[in-house]
């Protein structure tokens, strides 16, 4: 192997480890996506407030958890179409104001490629009328030292984290107009 | 006497300097009137910050530039910027100014560097190191090993490790009292901040506080500490650690500082992209101020203006 293959083999295995996941080496990245829905808030939220179901969101084939929508206790496992799993807690229920806060647990970087992920979904009254939602997020990039791999950077991590929340937006919008 | 008690109050407004990480710059705030003044460049994802006692440095950690900036407080300018072989983060600056206290957050060390000749000594830490403070005599440096879940007590002039105590998951921010009897550290895992007893290098409680903690400030017997998750300000009193009140505050609030007179809290919210005034009496919002980008501030960012 030339040093450069095993530098690069190093540089992936330190990646990959969960232990690389929980450092912060790396700046926080910020993504907020948002959707109109021609429905009422509290039918869009009877929906995303459900933390024991994220069957709206494409990919996902099958939620388990458990807790129910209690913060610190509710989790739950995303199975993914791709056979990967995505492990979720509950950090912040608001049910009067429509809210609710998680973070990623455990996520392979091959799925997604970011660290230390919290996210949040906010359901709104839009001013036109319908809804508004927000999902917003912070999260490091997978790989959290200096320079990291092309797979890993900050970039690859903001458009993943965007392009998932833009088409379970899209999905959940599809869905609450049908019912 | 009305008029030059005017002018004191007048002298005695503080500033806040504020690292903003995504924007790559420092926003200097009036605290007295709560407006913004205009961005200070400083590249590297500035994350870190320590004002001198004197308020004449500001210094500015860049994790990912690999530097640490030396910004002439009064002047607002960047004096020069010292090279460093891993990634700075927290920051803290001896009392008599001489000295810096840097943590290396993806190795296992402290450094410290004279800001003048950049001479360095180092000393290990452990894993993660984060936040750093030094006692108001400049004797004892405390920095956090986050990933340790330790406080590591050093000697400054033989700059040696002394003592490591055990506290709470994942401690990040560590603040010392004036008296320099007590440290405090927000624990961002387990949700508390924990009590060091400086003389007797022992814990002396852990008091719970909000989801997700990184940092706490002291004002009038009080600690004031930053929950990132619960979007609050959890208010505790120091002696009895006895929880007394829960502020609501911006998104994602990170850095906690206080002013001069103990008067007022000021914390940074790092999604909101803004730092807000609370009265530490009535524990009021009094005022907003616009910030850059993903302001860190990660340090103690008030200085006094003379």
């Amino acid at each position: 192997m030339s040093p450069l293959a095993a530098l690069r083999a190093i540089v992936i295995a330190v990646a990959l480890s969960p232990l690389a996941a929980l450092a912060h080496g790396a700046t926080p990245q910020k993504v907020v996506e948002t959707i109109e829905i021609a429905a009422p808030p509290a039918k869009v939220w009877a929906v995303v407030g459900d933390f024991q179901d994220m069957g709206w969101l494409p990919g996902v084939v099958k939620t388990e958890g458990q807790g129910g929508v209690t913060p610190e206790i509710a989790k739950r496992r995303l199975f993914l179409a791709g056979g990967g799993v995505i492990d979720e807690r509950l950090v912040q229920y608001d049910d009067a104001a429509m809210s609710l806060r998680y973070i990623i647990e455990h996520v392979d970087f091959a799925v997604l490629p970011v660290g230390n992920l919290s996210a949040t979904l906010k359901v709104s009254p839009a001013p036109s009328g319908g809804t508004v939602v927000e999902w917003k997020s912070r999260f490091y990039r997978a790989f959290p030292g200096g320079n990291p791999p092309e797979q890993y950077t900050d970039e690859v991590a903001i458009k993943a984290v965007s392009e998932l929340f833009r088409s379970g937006l899209a999905a959940l919008k599809a869905r609450v107009e049908r019912e | 006497m009305f008029l030059a008690s005017l002018l004191v109050g007048a002298a005695r407004a503080d500033e806040a300097f504020i690292p903003n990480q995504s924007s790559d710059d420092l926003t200097i705030v009036d605290l007295g009137a709560m407006t913004p003044g205009a961005a200070l460049p400083i590249g590297g994802k500035p994350a870190g910050i320590a004002v001198s006692r004197d308020g004449a440095r500001a210094y500015v950690t860049s994790p990912e530039g690999h530097f640490v900036s030396v910004v002439d407080a009064r002047a607002r300018r960047v004096l020069k910027r010292i090279a460093f072989d891993g990634q700075p983060f927290g920051v803290a600056v001896s009392p008599d100014g001489r000295r810096l206290y840097v943590a290396d957050m993806n190795g296992r060390e402290l450094l410290e560097i004279d800001p003048d000749s950049e001479k360095t000594r180092r000393v290990e830490i452990g894993a993660m190191p984060s936040g750093v403070a030094a006692t108001p005599d400049g004797r004892l440096v405390i920095a956090a090993a986050r990933d340790d879940n330790a406080l590591v007590v050093i000697d400054a002039e033989n700059f040696a490790r002394v003592a490591t105590i055990a506290v709470g998951r994942h401690p990040y921010g560590v603040t010392i009292d004036a008296s320099g009897r007590r440290a405090y550290t927000a624990n961002v895992e387990s949700d508390d901040v924990s009590v060091i007893d400086l003389a007797e290098r022992k814990l002396i409680a852990n008091a719970r506080v909000g989801s997700h903690p990184y940092g706490v400030a002291l004002a009038k017997g009080r600690a004031f500490v930053a929950n990132q998750y619960a979007e609050t300000v959890s208010v505790f009193d120091a002696a009895t650690l006895a929880p007394l009140a829960t502020i609501k505050v911006g998104e994602y609030p990170e850095s906690v500082g206080v002013s001069r007179d103990g008067g007022t809290i000021y914390v940074t919210n790092w999604f909101s992209n803004d730092l807000w005034s609370i009265d530490a009496e009535s524990y009021r919002i009094t005022g907003k101020a616009a910030t850059g980008d993903g302001p860190r501030a990660f340090g103690a960012f008030v200085r006094a203006v003379d």
